[in-house]
């Protein structure tokens, strides 16, 4: 119990560590980060638009009392407003955000389903026929970044054999097999990559852990093959490969950007790149703190995870 | 350190050279715009063709080389001098300056990086100036903790509390002792953040928001080819096919840098086991015995020779009987037990011999078979129970394993029968005990547990190897005592391997005395505690505490390693009896006295 107290503990104190940044790196960029936001191009911004800003964003205040202000905002939900059409950032993050997760857990899925049976496969007979293929295989699929596979995957399979389109998005309600299709594609570009790491952690796990003395243990108990794989090695080899996929996952939460970006999906980064372009803080902000915030959170849920696999953390 | 793999170094030192020498190839300005001719494919002038605005695509495919690795390598460079100062710092210099230099390092990590890059891209504005600091920045943590992690292995060593004592300042001590220490590792973290950064780079002008135009970048290329891919998908194919085959190398210089400074790292695999190469001396089984080990033989074959690590053991044990194998490390003694078991090492194979159990050779027997005999006819228990039980597993559901792969019980009755095996060893309170994971047990218990896994399904044979060595003494006595009683109540033989007599003379009732792979004394314990006849047996008897308070006196010297044996006695070097016949030649093993084997020439003269 404790052991959950003192993550959850340090998650908020992560959480409360990154909206501080958030708040102090628009103002340590030296000069007025209004006329920062403002000027296009070298052009001078209209002085009552700064003025306007200044206002917006609460910078007339002292720096302490802005600081408090932010946060006792963002601490009842409040994210602001965005420069660009007023609209609430708040809603805007929970209208595309459901996207991205889905599109995130669909490339974990395809990573887990391919990556752990492959890497197991592989692990049996390492320098064998599947375990040279696995490793060549999870080799390009590391080396070709995700926005390369991306751009391929829609020149060969919408652009030349025209089997799905290019990209979009459909709600699920509207039509299910539409929003599968659509779905593809960016969860397959983003699996692949994340297949390869999950795959060459499993084998390296398996090999790793299959050479501990529980494994004698249960050969010498007379245990089969295949049971000792999956009930002895499989489970204790699994915490690295969670590590690994976590990770993993947290920097696709941030890095779906170029996928959906390739492949016209408006989730939560594609609303990101809009908001860097047009530098629109408050936007950029309330994302960049949301999935912060689901980032701290996973790590801690692989943490509780951690110790529903090994009992021993629970003590630790 | 082993050597880097070759092949690598040559990809990214080819991709170095291009970035390198670009300026003065004779290409044509990668800038150049003719949009007369644009989207023009090969011709003898442009030979990959033009790109949107007419340019030359090779010019700028090979520019973007130039780009690519500059960015990655000023920031991966930057990273490494402040995260190699502030870990050295962090690490040499103690809490406070620890906190500041190693604990803010978190911070970095909590954000996604390309949500990092994002940020300041937002803040700074596009272009190299603010891609080269930010990306330096989120390879800072990596650097920093290799380095931190190094110092604090190296700190505390010998060399360096030897260099302090000497009068060295904390600056030479870093820089003179510490940092070549941890340069293997900085190398690699070096290599992981070129090529992340490379991977981030290439993505963030993708998306218009790393490099500026017109600047060759592939990451450019290939998000400006994308409008054109109807057209011209050669344009988009090039780049994607540059980029990646970099980012291949550089991964494989990662790769292969790991595998030359990672100790841990494995090795090439091991040669499977093979079927026995050599005909087999007494091929007929014996009836008395339990088990009866003839003429064993083992090897290791490695690159240069094949070493034989046991070489021509025979002993045997008849049930309820105990037999102590004895010996120092290196005696050979576990390989003998792994081999009756089946469960030798991957590198070690079976060349001579066999061993008979029930009238059945169990080093002929293929690996299903024997599987179906392990752990039900015979069975062992190992020296670290920490180790050797499973983490994950309740105590209880791994004994009740045993008995569901042999005896194929239905959950509920095997569970039963697990309790009752707990009972069997000694365990109070069983129920409850069998829910415990093996971390929540003592050192006795946990072995105790083992002891109870191992004769759940009453094997004939059981082999224990150093049982009690990770154990204290009270423990100990209680172990064996168990074992003996267990032995005798079910009939079973024990085989009890060991490095120490003291423990031997309580348990064994016969003792056979391993030496550098080879038996050099056989005999009833009482007789050979009594009267050694190999000088081996006898230094180690008076190298063990005795009762009546003698001093226990070492043996000087060691134990041979298997490859560098001498031609005659494999003692010979540390044997106050030694003479000139003794390095002739391997003496042999006879039957000094009836029922008592020694390996010495000089044997009446040893007692």
């Amino acid at each position: 119990m404790s052991f959950i107290l003192k993550r959850v503990g340090a998650a908020i104190l992560m959480v409360w560590v990154v909206a501080s940044i958030v708040f102090l790196a628009i103002r340590l960029v030296p000069g007025d980060p209004a006329e920062l936001l403002l000027s296009q191009g070298g052009v001078a911004p209209d002085p009552a638009a700064v003025a306007e800003l200044h206002e917006r964003l609460g910078l007339d205040r002292s720096l302490p009392a802005q600081y408090l202000l932010d946060l006792g905002r963002l601490a009842t939900g409040d994210l602001g407003t965005s420069l660009q059409d007023e609209s609430s950032v708040a809603d805007e993050i929970a209208h595309r955000l459901p996207r991205t997760l889905e599109l995130i857990a669909a490339a974990a899925l395809f990573a887990v389903l391919v990556g752990i049976p492959g890497g197991l496969l592989a692990a049996m007979r390492p320098g064998g026929v599947l375990d040279r293929l696995g490793r060549l295989l999870s080799a390009l699929g590391l080396a070709v970044p995700v926005f390369v596979v991306g751009t391929l995957l829609v020149l060969v399979f919408a652009q030349t054999l025209r089997l799905v389109p290019a990209g979009g998005y459909v709600p699920l309600a509207q039509d299910p097999l539409k929003h599968f299709t659509l779905l593809a594609m960016p969860a397959l570009a983003i699996g692949l990559g994340l297949a390869s790491s999950v795959f060459r952690m499993t084998r390296a796990a398996v090999l790793d852990v299959s050479q501990r003395d529980f494994v004698r243990t249960a050969r010498a108990k007379g245990v089969a093959p295949a049971r000792i794989l999956i009930r002895h090695v499989l489970r204790n080899a699994l915490m690295p490969v969670i590590t690994v996929l976590a990770l993993n996952l947290g920097t696709l939460l941030g890095g779906t950007v170029l996928v959906e970006y390739v492949f016209n999906y408006p989730g939560l980064s594609g609303l990101l790149v809009d908001a860097v372009n047009a530098r629109d803080y408050p936007e950029v902000q309330g994302v960049v703190l949301v999935i912060s915030v689901l980032f701290v959170g996973l790590n801690l849920a692989v943490d509780l995870l951690y110790a529903v696999i090994d009992p021993r953390v629970r003590h630790a | 350190m082993r050597r880097v793999r070759f092949a690598p170094v040559l990809a990214v030192g080819a991709f170095a050279l291009i970035a390198l020498t670009v300026p003065i190839l004779p290409l044509p300005d990668p800038l150049r715009i003719d949009v007369a001719h644009r989207l023009l494919g090969p011709s003898a002038q442009h030979p990959l063709g033009q790109d949107e605005y007419g340019r030359d695509v090779l010019a700028r495919l090979l520019w973007g080389a130039r780009t690519s690795l500059a960015v990655a390598f000023s920031a991966a460079a930057a990273a490494c001098v402040l995260g190699v100062a502030l870990g050295l710092v962090g690490g040499y210099l103690g809490r406070a300056v620890e906190f500041f230099a190693v604990r803010t390092m978190d911070v970095i990590l909590c954000f996604p990086p390309l949500l990092l890059a994002l940020l300041a891209v937002t803040l700074l504005g596009p272009g190299a100036a603010t891609l080269i600091p930010v990306l330096a920045i989120l390879y800072l943590p990596g650097f920093v903790r290799v380095v931190y992690a190094g110092v604090l292995g190296v700190r505390s060593q010998d060399y360096v509390e030897a260099m302090r004592a000497l009068g060295a300042g904390p600056l030479r001590i870093m820089f003179g002792t510490i940092l070549p220490n941890v340069s293997g590792p900085v190398l690699v973290q070096f290599s992981l953040a070129a090529a992340s950064a490379v991977v981030l780079e290439s993505g963030l002008s993708f998306l218009g928001l790393g490099v500026v135009p017109p600047a060759p970048s592939w990451g450019l290329m290939i998000g400006a080819a994308r409008a054109t891919v109807v057209q011209a998908p050669l344009l988009l194919l090039w780049p994607c096919l540059a980029l990646s085959l970099a980012i291949l190398a550089m991964n494989a210089l990662c790769d292969a840098l790991r595998d030359a400074f990672d100790p841990h790292a494995l090795t090439g695999a091991a040669p499977r086991r093979q079927l026995l190469a050599r005909l087999l001396p007494g091929l007929v089984p014996s009836a008395g015995p339990v088990l009866e080990l003839r003429n064993l033989t083992l090897e290791i074959g490695t690159p240069e020779a094949s070493i034989h690590p046991v070489r021509d053991v025979s002993l045997r044990v008849k049930a309820r009987e105990t037999l102590a194998i004895v010996g120092e490390s290196g005696s050979g003694k576990s390989l003998t037990g792994l081999a009756v078991m089946g469960l030798l090492p991957p590198a070690v194979r079976v060349v001579g011999g066999a061993a008979w159990l029930e009238g059945r050779d169990l080093l002929r027997l293929d690996e299903a078979t024997l599987r179906k005999l392990r752990g039900d006819r015979l069975a062992m228990i190992f020296q670290d129970p920490l180790a050797s039980l499973n983490p994950v597993h309740r105590v209880g559901a791994q004994i009740v394993e045993a008995l569901e792969v042999h005896r194929g019980l239905p959950r509920r009755a095997a569970s039963e029968k697990a309790i009752a095996a707990l009972q069997r060893v000694g365990i109070p309170d069983p129920i409850r005990r069998a829910q415990l994971f093996p971390h929540e047990m003592s050192g006795g218990m946990r072995q105790r547990a083992m002891i109870a896994m191992a004769i759940a399904n009453d094997p004939r044979l059981l082999i224990a190897d150093e049982p009690t060595t990770a154990l204290d003494v009270t423990i100990q006595a209680q172990v064996l005592d168990l074992l003996a009683n267990l032995r005798r109540e079910r009939g079973m033989a024990l085989i009890f391997i060991s490095h120490s007599l003291p423990v031997v003379a309580e348990i064994a009732d016969h003792v056979v005395v391993m030496y550098a792979g080879e038996v050099v004394e056989e005999g009833a314990a009482q007789a050979l505690f009594a009267e050694p006849l190999h000088p081996y047996t006898a230094a180690l008897l008076r190298s063990a505490p005795t009762e009546s308070g003698e001093l226990p006196v070492g043996i000087p010297g060691t134990v041979p390693l298997p490859h560098a044996l001498p031609k005659g006695c494999a003692f010979g070097a540390r044997c106050p009896l030694r003479a000139e016949r003794c390095e002739a030649g391997r003496p042999p093993l006879v039957e000094a006295r009836p029922g008592r084997l020694t390996r010495c020439l000089r044997w009446r003269e040893v007692a």
